[in-house]
């Protein structure tokens, strides 16, 4: 049996971050989903980071930027928690020993408007 | 305007990478630095690099990173490129190269303090000389960027008491990215939301002080007094 929805509002308020990736490496969405949590619980601890109420929407492959991989995202995180949330992406470098780097692109309200932007 | 005063400069084609990056992140005006050795070598190729990003509404200069625990060495060094380069900078961690660069109102930029140190750096004496030479302080995200776990927590403490004397003692205080590759570069928005979560509030003043550093050194020649400056034809 699945559970009722909430009502909107005890709903918990999300925002989007649109992420661009690059990695010396091939990524796919799993692996995207680790190592966003494991940069957050790094910088955050967990008790923050249980805050943040993260969730991967969308991960699109965009070629290659120099000789290296090239994604972008589209990341669900709690309203109110922008800095922290960014603070952590930003300071993720590596994944199995290969270099990453995050710039956060945009920030939106929902995934529509944030596809509609920058996809 | 965005400022990132310390790239680490390379060759003319990886230059380019990085001005490239840089500005598709959002940056308004780079500078890359190089150490007085090779400083001769990309001046050859520096007005090409400019030119290369005229259309793209960048700006990129150089500054002059020096690299010395020998007091003389770096002021004999201050001497000779101050006519030649816009800013100049040279890396702290040392006390002795702290205070003396702190004391140089030749100097443009202390770079990180507290290099390979277990303080900051800096105490009050050395902040309110940074505050009447108009020296600023540097602090390079490379360092959090290239760390991890106990290190990491470290520098964001030495971070933190440099915040508290930037509060009191009101020195220009900027924030670079020291980026060495394409991987070390941010956006200046998600620079700013480090800075901000981990204490300091006012990144637009520190690109502002950026902006000061670059003016000032313009006419630098004209300046006949700390609030004197010679004008030509102003009226």
């Amino acid at each position: 049996m699945k559970l009722k929805v909430l009502p909107p509002t005890l709903r918990k308020n999300n925002h989007y971050f649109v992420v661009d990736v690059v990695y010396d490496g091939v990524l796919d969405k799993g692996q995207l989903v680790d190592v966003i949590w494991d940069g957050c619980v790094r910088f955050w601890g967990e008790m923050e980071t249980s805050n943040f109420n993260l969730w991967v929407m969308r991960f699109v492959e965009r070629g290659s930027f120099l000789g290296y991989s090239k994604y972008r995202a589209i990341v669900r995180f709690q309203r109110g928690f922008e800095e922290e949330f960014r603070a952590a992406l930003v300071c993720i470098n590596n994944y199995r020993h290969n270099r990453i780097s995050f710039v956060c692109v945009g920030i939106g309200g929902t995934i529509k408007s944030c596809v509609d932007k920058y996809f | 305007m965005f400022f990132d005063l310390n790239i680490v400069g390379n060759s003319f084609e990886k230059n380019i990478e990085l001005a490239e990056y840089a500005s598709s992140c959002g940056w308004d005006h780079i500078n890359f630095s190089y150490s007085p050795k090779n400083f001769e070598h990309a001046l050859n190729f520096k007005d090409d690099l400019i030119d290369r990003f005229l259309d793209r509404d960048m700006a990129i200069d150089y500054t002059l990173y020096i690299k010395s625990k020998n007091v003389g060495n770096i002021f004999k060094l201050i001497k000779k490129f101050r006519n030649k380069v816009n800013c100049i900078s040279v890396l702290g961690g040392d006390l002795r190269v702290n205070r003396a660069s702190t004391e140089n109102i030749r100097l443009d930029i202390l770079s990180r303090p507290y290099f390979q140190r277990f303080d900051s750096g800096l105490n009050h004496i050395l902040a309110k000389q940074a505050k009447d030479n108009n020296v600023a302080i540097e602090l390079s995200f490379n360092d959090i960027l290239s760390s991890y776990f106990s290190y990491r927590s470290k520098i964001i403490a030495n971070f933190k008491d440099i915040y508290t004397l930037y509060d009191k003692f009101h020195f220009p205080l900027i924030v670079s990215s020291g980026s060495k590759e394409i991987f070390d570069i941010k956006s200046p928005e998600d620079i700013r939301s480090f800075f901000e979560v981990t204490g300091f509030m006012d990144f637009d003043r520190s690109m502002e002080c950026c902006g000061d550093i670059l003016d000032y050194n313009k006419n630098r020649d004209d300046f006949i007094y700390k609030g004197v400056r010679r004008v030509n034809n102003e009226a």
